[in-house]
């Protein structure tokens, strides 16, 4: 943790000492104030540039443009017309629109309570293991920079009804075979696990980082008291990880309430009729996979504008929440 | 520093010109120039035509550079993207059948075919596949690639040993209501208890509705999904469902339920003989096809269409014609499974040739009559839209255990909404 601070300033005084050096040879007075001052900063605002045009062309217009769509009825590439809010006030009466809303907040929950209770779980047995932690550190990572497609396919075949490996190994030990891709529950929880599965470790390598800053001491000060690993678990890691297992949770809800390649391979190919439906039973539509549907199956751009940005507004209160435990539990 | 500051103003100021001549070029290039261009492009999806056919037209036309590419993922959103731009649109498109309903709006932004003579060659085409290339006031803006002409797939097998009737006629024969067939599911689970007719509802309910000519909106642009003939169409679904012969396979795992007999029959277009022998390559031999009970409806089928961008339409219209003459369209049966969209086609001897896989059968015999017999239909832009709410209803009838009559009332309820959402009245 010491280290950041030390190479901060150390850096810093550079840039002013080598800009007054080229003032005194041009010869104009030290002080500027103004937009003359920021204008002599150009070698740096050309340098740092292509990432702001990117962002501008690439996602900050796109963004802006969306908004502008929202008020629109647009088949893509015929005239628009304004509607006002008329898009949005469908979105209220719209049953598929929270039926998908609440398709994803189920999934976020089946996916990322356990999903960080697992990450921090092996993070914590990483973190004492003595041989081969380069191995097992790269093992959990490897999910987290699989191809989501390769993996949706893959829990496709394993999961699915008749001759899926999972119901043969189920039926192999006499338990019931269960229709996965076909009950509005599990299908969920498959998406679930899909996501868990890739993002666990990834969140992991976070919590083992954090870990690492944990004083050896006080663990040591725990097992001369007696505590077992459980109680050193519950009673030391956890608190001493709060922080992070917030960052972890703000991460992991705007990573998980976007799901959408997810279902979109699990359910996308079903039939030419009916794209993108999430499913038998839409039980899979998540709101991001409704969206794409609505722009790009049904070329109603002005609605799926409408959809993502009613979306912005539940995950902005997703994140106030989040923001409010954090800055509750620092005062406290 | 200086210096370097003005040679890069310089070069900025060099690059910004170089943007603007390319830029001029690219202008002198498009819609605004003159109409014989030299150069002309051709967008289709894997599949969607014939290679060799696309091949062969570029040896064709010297006058003109045919370039194509073969466009992957969703074509329908990328041709979209392109048009909206106005910059590198294709000077001829492949538009899939599902999506051309979809165009019709924009007809303005495509050229009207029959401007280029299409109307004179059109009695050799199909008469319902053209018109579900035309807009309401008759500008032809898709012309036919092929179509998608329905039957009924059958293990003979399955049915010698249930007692059914086994040779393709005495099947047509037998078998020509939905009465019929749905008579033929106990026999066959009797013989097969583990097997089923069909594998699920949105089968019966998408064929026996091309059946008619009427969708789920009608030509004034009102919503009808809730009238006789989607019900009726609905109810004969539910009626597989209930006669307990329907294996509601709503997923990837149809592939081994055709492949290991789960399934007696299968209903689908021309096309879908290449969906079945690549599902169950062992089965072969012991498929036959005969006429869809209830009278042959249409699934699918692509249009090509000439953008108002297109450099050269004169040209452009002749490589049409040339790729789509009955020949080739044979040609593109062989080569894609490209069914012809014109009858012409049909005597030739690509499509009159015995087919192994079904047991020597002349699969023409069925699904050239049925191409004829297709009931003209009109479907609306918002049509695809509309109809999804009966499609999940359905499955959910079937992963779910839904009641068929609160199904019903759902589906017709969000398709409403739908259409309200979509202009429709």
């Amino acid at each position: 943790m010491a280290a950041p601070p030390t190479a901060g300033p150390a850096a810093a005084p550079q840039v002013p000492q080598k800009h007054r050096r080229t003032d005194r040879s041009s010869g104009r007075p030290r002080r500027r104030r103004g937009p003359r001052r920021l204008l002599s900063f150009w070698p740096q605002y050309v340098a740092v540039s292509p990432f702001f045009l990117l962002f501008l062309t690439f996602l900050f217009f796109p963004m802006i443009y969306s908004l502008y769509l929202a008020f629109q009825r647009w088949d893509g590439i015929g005239e628009m017309s304004y509607v006002g809010l008329e898009q949005f006030r469908f979105l209220l009466d719209d049953p598929t629109f929270w039926l998908a809303l609440r398709n994803t907040l189920v999934i976020w929950v089946f996916s990322t309570f356990p999903m960080l209770f697992m990450a921090l779980v092996l993070a914590t047995m990483l973190n004492s293991t003595r041989r081969l932690t380069s191995f097992y550190r790269v093992a959990y990572f490897v999910p987290n920079v699989t191809s989501v497609v390769a993996v949706s396919i893959f829990f496709f075949s394993a999961f699915s009804d008749r001759y899926g490996v999972v119901n043969a190994v189920l039926q192999a030990v006499n338990v019931p075979s269960v229709p996965w891709l076909n009950n509005e529950w599990t299908i969920k929880a498959v998406i679930a696990m899909l996501m868990t599965w890739q993002w666990t470790g990834y969140n992991m390598v976070i919590y083992l980082a954090g870990l690492q800053a944990i004083p050896s001491d006080v663990y040591e000060a725990a097992k001369l008291d007696g505590a077992g690993p459980v109680r050193t678990f519950f009673s030391i890691t956890v608190p001493m990880m709060r922080p992070i297992i917030l960052f972890t949770v703000i991460i992991s809800t705007v990573n998980g309430l976007q799901s959408f390649t997810e279902p979109q391979v699990l359910f996308g190919s079903n039939a030419a009729n009916n794209p993108n439906s999430g499913g038998p039973g839409q039980a899979g539509l998540t709101t991001l996979l409704y969206f794409y549907h609505q722009a790009f199956d049904n070329n109603n751009f002005g609605y799926a504008a409408a959809i993502v940005w009613a979306f912005f507004l539940v995950i902005l209160l997703f994140v106030a929440i989040n923001w409010r435990l954090v800055q509750g539990r620092r005062k406290g | 520093m200086d210096v370097s500051r003005r040679r890069f103003v310089q070069t900025a100021l060099l690059v910004a010109a170089g943007a603007g001549v390319t830029a001029a070029c690219g202008g002198s290039d498009s819609s605004s120039g003159t109409k014989d261009g030299k150069d002309l492009t051709l967008w289709y999806w894997g599949g969607g035509l014939s290679d060799k056919v696309v091949a062969d037209a570029k040896k064709q036309f010297t006058d003109v550079t045919l370039k194509s590419s073969i466009i992957g993922g969703t074509f329908k959103q990328k041709l979209l993207t392109t048009m909206n731009g106005r910059s590198f649109v294709p000077d001829i498109t492949g538009i899939k059948g599902e999506d051309i309903a979809s165009f019709l709006p924009n007809a303005s932004r495509f050229i009207d075919l029959n401007t280029l003579g299409a109307d004179k060659i059109a009695s050799e085409y199909l008469d319902w596949k053209l018109k579900q290339g035309q807009t309401q006031d008759g500008k032809q803006i898709g012309f036919p690639i092929d179509i998608g002409p329905t039957a009924m797939y059958y293990r003979e097998d399955m049915f010698a040993k249930a007692g059914l009737p086994t040779d393709p006629a005495k099947v047509a024969a037998e078998i020509s209501t939905w009465e019929d067939y749905f008579a033929i599911g106990a026999e066959i689970q009797k013989a097969y208890p583990k097997a089923f007719l069909l594998n699920n509802m949105t089968a019966v309910f998408d064929m026996s509705l091309g059946q008619g000519g009427m969708r789920m909106i009608d030509e004034n642009n009102k919503f009808i999904g809730d009238q006789d003939h989607v019900r009726k169409c609905w109810d004969l679904a539910v009626q597989l469902y209930e006669s307990g012969a329907d294996a509601k396979i709503n997923d990837e795992s149809l592939k081994a339920a055709v492949a290991n007999g789960t399934v007696a029959t299968q209903l689908g277009a021309a096309w879908m003989a290449l969906d079945v022998k690549d599902m169950a390559p062992d089965t072969a031999g012991k498929w036959r096809v005969a006429p869809l009970p209830g009278g042959p409806s249409n699934m699918g089928g692509s249009f090509l269409a000439l953008p108002k961008e297109c450099r050269n339409p004169e040209v452009a219209f002749e490589i049409v014609k040339w790729l789509l003459s009955p020949e080739n369209q044979g040609r593109g049966f062989q080569d894609a499974a490209l069914f012809p969209s014109s009858p012409a086609a049909y005597k030739l001897p690509a499509l009159t040739e015995g087919d192994p896989f079904f047991g020597g059968q002349k699969t023409i015999e069925v699904f050239g009559p049925a191409a004829e017999k297709v009931p003209a239909f009109y479907e609306a832009p918002a049509n695809a839209a509309v109809a999804v709410p009966f499609y999940n209803e359905l499955t959910s009838i079937e992963s779910k255990g839904k009641k068929p009559d609160d199904a019903w009332k759902d589906a017709v309820e969000q398709a409403k909404q739908i259409g309200k959402q979509q202009g429709v009245s």
